[in-house]
């Protein structure tokens, strides 16, 4: 049978109904007409023949509902009666609809909430970005020292190679993402900036705001035209959304800009969470105004591997035809780059590939900790969910056992039990979906703090403005409709008539298997939560504690930016010691010093010779910080041994060095490191000769040990450069701004400084655990609050049921303790259940949260022992109340009656 | 008065409409005396219960329906076989007749 003929049917069917209804009596009527004057032309009188008529048709009012029923609407009608059933339920029962609401929308806003994270993180594509699909982020990789490594950023002249030497894409883009100083003097502000290839906007279905975005013959090399398109955001901030912004410059990094269009609202490039550009360049015009010697160095040699590709396939190109296409231009390219300089394994060894990977990073080889920690928060808010759908069902089951009685006189009238069941399923379904609506809002609201910790501020519509996350929404209240509603649908469908009918039943004194199942998968999976929540904060504290070998609080970290002004070494030298002069004078300010490198964003090293022993690379890399002799007292590094350096420690003095513990054991064990001499760079160099040893310390990894360190007074290594590290009585953040204003005004030029709190460098290393610490806790302490309703809905519910039996205790001289022990046993015992199996789950679970702990077990016994301690001081408070109340039974009331 | 007329197996007023129809458009009550006729009154087709059948067929759209005028002037509702329901009744004769010879093979072999 087709399908459009039945449709059309029931549409009508459903629209027409007046019409219909008009149409099928004039359609009987005529027949009973006819009917009839047949009758009469054989000679019966017109009532006779009346009266025969409708006694051969049948019953018309029966007729006319089969023909209905027969139209195919019946169904549609019976939902639209069990809606408005279900609704006059909400009506009469408020609190029970509230419960159910609130508890669903807890659950379901939370999932809301994480999977427009996930799908913003994951899976959804830029904004304006035309066929996702067929667009992939470009990844190379090569054996290094025997194991794979991957990386997205690249070369500029790879770029050419591989533009050159593919044939699967019709656009292959390269993007880097400088962060510029934007504007001049007081107003300029670092702002991330995007360069962007010929093509690049090609990559969108998006028509610029005003003006133009760039044109072909403006990514010429060396230097592209100076142009900027900039991003709706900066053009309403810095111009007020003004058009007569086209032709204004503004002075981006080192080139003086022309800005020739806007891109349009809410177009983000590459849709990059951590990356909002503020404007776009062509890319040869940023490559080409850094200052060096050689402006062609940056596409003719292999250097500076500073951009990412993206490549669009061409039609019926496969991502495996892609790979291959790119693998093998990725190869020649290698050659290329081995003839142009020494010390490159040859391709055979170090076996480059290229892998045209997803656009989204977080789902890319190169995910961090933060997706893998956003997965795993999202599995949590799936199981606060389960756990809210326990409770409701909990919820269902206890309104089913009061609606015994009313179930069985509706069966008992005929009211068929799929019927019932349908009706029932109404309910709940229902009511999920208000609950869906109310965690919508949830989401909507209070989601944007957790929005905005995982997508890194960026600003979205929230969810109530997202369609995907709305049907996720709405798709995730449906089933727990169903899901919340089967269960006691089916039981209450097995409502035993007789039993129910008979007057003053009881409703059945044991708890029904189902609800303590439920109630002790809960309480398991709240272990599950709790203990995942408890490894977390223990990493986060063991992260926070964790001596890095200097301070992080208290410290300022503050870089200047000649941005092209030009500055002998000798004038650098004066300007570093004028800034530390000036960041001492700022009241609160206790020291300043200059270092070379800043840990967790830059290292330096150098080859490392000992006499006799030739190079050290054998013991790994070393890293290396050149240090004024304030530092270590300005960073609160330790020196264990010898000592630090001093001003006797300048240029042309003999050389020195401080060594931290580890690198002191490690080049020379058991011996006094003080006094030893290490040849650096070169192994003909004279003596730099060990004065002190130092606490070991961090430069680029915390979850690693710390690395092999050395500390080289800057004077005698690179005095002209460098940062400046200043040292505050108090919180560092609250003074970075009075720092930043006192130090600017001794930048010559265009030139500005930089004021980082290391708190916040520090920070982003550690992020993955604060958020995840976080989040676990919020969801976990949610979860435990739902179980703990849940246990109290559950036993109260039985202590009201057995109000007769307590009184029946009472009357044979059962003290109110002894009731009261009863229905705190009864709670404690379900409680204790749970823990078992949840603490066995957890164990299960943990195990796979291994990389994102630091230093605490997965089975860290702490942690279990809180969580069980939590969980039993919890429910016995959810107990109370009911077993209190047990406690009270008045032995003649519960006796009386029908109660 | 013993009643001698056959009570319809189940599903069979489908395919005795389909057939009614299959001789060109009809409206329900000459449907309902054409099959009277034709069964020589033999079969018990109670003639309201032709109206539900009407109305599945139709919205399985094996038959069509369209108003218009009967040879008395009347407006009637007339139905017709559409191409699906041709196919249909095609197949359900043809299943009719082995199904019949089927049992009657058997009721004979006694």
């Amino acid at each position: 049978m087709s399908i459009i003929p039945e449709v059309r049917h029931l549409l009508r069917a459903l629209f027409a109904r007046p019409a219909l209804e008009r149409e099928l009596d004039d359609e009987l009527r005529f027949h009973l007409e006819q009917e009839a004057a047949k009758h009469v032309a054989a000679g019966a009188s017109p009532m006779e023949a009346e009266r025969r008529a409708r006694a051969s048709f049948g019953g018309v009012q029966r007729i006319k509902d089969d023909t209905r029923d027969a139209r195919g609407i019946a169904l549609i009608e019976q939902l639209s009666q069990d809606v408005r059933y279900a609704a006059r339920g909400i009506r009469a029962r408020p609190g029970f609809a509230a419960a159910v609401i609130l508890t669903l929308g807890l659950g379901i806003g939370a999932n809301a909430t994480m999977f427009n994270v996930v799908d913003r993180l994951m899976f959804r594509p830029g904004p304006f970005l035309r066929d996702a699909g067929s667009v992939n982020r470009v990844y190379l990789s090569h054996l290094e020292e025997g194991k794979p490594r991957t990386d997205r950023n690249t070369e500029y002249t790879r770029f050419l190679d591989l533009a050159r030497d593919t044939r699967s894409f019709s656009a292959l883009v390269p993007i880097g993402h400088p962060t510029l100083a934007v504007g001049t003097g007081e107003s300029a502000r670092e702002m991330n900036v995007d360069a962007v290839g010929d093509h690049f906007f090609e990559l969108f279905d998006a028509a610029p705001a005003v003006g133009r975005f760039f044109l072909p013959d403006e990514h010429t090399r060396p230097r592209g035209a100076p142009v900027a398109v900039l991003s709706w955001d900066l053009w309403q901030s810095r111009f007020e959304g003004r058009r007569d912004v086209l032709g204004t410059s503004l002075q981006v990094g080192l080139v003086n800009a022309t800005v020739v269009g806007v891109a349009p609202r809410g177009f983000t490039g590459l849709g990059d969470v951590d990356q909002r550009p503020a404007l776009y360049l062509p890319i040869t015009t940023y490559a080409g105004s850094r200052v060096t010697k050689d402006p062609s160095a940056y596409y003719t040699n292999y250097n500076w591997g500073w951009l990412e590709l993206i490549a669009r396939r061409k039609p019926g190109v496969t991502v495996d035809a892609a790979n291959a296409d790119l693998s093998s231009a990725y190869r020649r390219s290698w050659e290329a780059e081995r003839a142009l300089s020494g010390g490159i394994p040859p391709a055979d060894s170090a076996r480059p590939m290229a892998l045209a990977g997803p656009l989204q990073v977080a789902r890319g080889p190169q995910a961090g900790r933060d997706a893998s920690v956003v997965l795993w928060i999202s599995g949590v808010s799936l199981i606060v969910l389960l756990i809210a759908c326990a409770n409701v069902a909990n919820l269902f089951f206890a309104r089913g056992l009061g609606q015994r009685r009313e179930v069985a006189v509706r069966l008992a009238l005929g009211v068929s039990k799929g019927r019932l069941l349908r009706q029932l399923l109404t309910d709940s379904v229902l009511l999920s979906l208000l609950g869906g609506v109310a965690g919508l809002f949830m989401a909507h609201w209070g989601g944007r703090i957790i929005q905005s910790i995982f997508l890194r501020g960026e600003v979205t519509l929230g969810v109530l403005g997202d369609t995907r996350t709305l049907v996720f929404g709405g798709a995730a209240a449906i089933a727990c409709g169903v899901l919340t509603g089967l269960l006691p649908a089916v039981r209450a469908g097995r409502t035993e008539l007789v039993t129910q009918l008979k007057s003053g039943a009881r409703a059945g004194r044991e708890r029904s298997r189902a609800r303590t199942a439920l109630l002790v998968a809960q309480g398991a999976l709240s272990v599950v939560l709790l203990v995942g929540a408890g490894l977390f904060v223990r990493s986060l504290y063991n992260v926070r504690t964790t001596r890095l070998g200097y301070d992080v609080d208290p410290v300022l970290y503050v870089s200047g930016n000649l941005r092209g002004v030009r500055q002998s070494p000798a004038e650098l030298i004066v300007l570093a010691h004028r800034l530390a002069e000036e960041a001492l004078s700022v009241p609160g300010v206790v020291s300043a010093a200059r270092g070379l490198t800043v840990p967790f964003r830059d290292t330096w090293s150098q080859p490392l010779f000992l006499p006799g022993r030739g190079s050290m690379r054998k013991l790994g890399s070393f890293t290396l910080q050149g240090a004024s002799p304030e530092f270590f007292r300005t960073m609160g590094t330790t020196i264990l041994r010898g000592r630090g350096f001093t001003d006797a420690d300048r240029a042309g003095a003999p050389l020195v060095a401080v060594v931290t513990e580890k690198m002191a054991s490690a080049l020379w064990p058991g011996v006094n490191a003080i006094g030893q001499c290490m040849r650096l760079d070169v192994d003909t160099m004279p003596c730099t000769t060990v004065v002190g040893i130092a606490e070991d310390m961090h430069q680029r990894s915390m979850v690693d040990d710390p690395g092999l360190h050395y500390y080289l007074p800057i004077d005698q290594f690179h005095p002209e450069d460098g940062a400046l590290f200043v040292r505050t009585n108090g919180d560092a953040s609250a003074m970075a701004g009075t720092v930043r204003k006192r130090l600017q005004a001794l930048m010559p030029g265009a030139s500005y400084v930089n004021v980082t709190p290391m708190r916040e460098i520090v920070g982003e290393t550690q992020r993955a655990w604060d958020f995840g610490a976080r989040m676990f806790l919020a969801f976990g302490l949610l979860a435990l609050v739902l179980a703990a309703i849940g246990m109290y809905s559950v036993i109260a519910y039985d202590v009201a049921q057995r109000t007769q039996e307590m009184g029946v205790r009472m009357a044979l001289g059962a003290q109110p303790s002894d009731l009261m022990r009863l229905v705190l046993g009864d709670g404690m015992r379900l409680t204790a259940t749970g823990l078992v199996m949840g603490g066995a789950l957890a164990l299960l679970a943990t195990r796979g949260m291994t990389p994102m702990l630091f230093n605490v077990s997965p089975r860290d016994p702490a942690v279990f022992g809180v969580v069980a301690a939590v969980l039993c001081v919890v429910s016995v408070v959810a107990c109370l109340i009911p077993a209190v109340r047990s406690a009270r039974a008045n032995p003649s009331e519960a006796l009386r009656g029908d109660s | 008065m013993t009643d001698e007329r056959l009570d319809l197996p189940q599903g069979t007023l489908d395919l005795l409409i389909l057939k009614a129809l299959s001789l060109g458009p009809q409206h329900g009550w000459a449907i309902s005396e054409r099959l009277h006729q034709v069964s020589r009154a033999t079969l018990a087709v109670p003639q309201g219960s032709l109206y539900p059948a009407l109305h599945r067929l139709e919205r399985r759209g094996w038959i069509a329906a369209e108003w218009g005028t009967s040879d008395n002037n009347r407006r009637a509702k007339y139905y017709e076989l559409t191409r699906a329901g041709q196919k249909q009744l095609r197949a359900e004769s043809e299943d009719w007749r082995r199904l019949t010879a089927a049992v009657a093979l058997v009721l004979d072999m006694a």
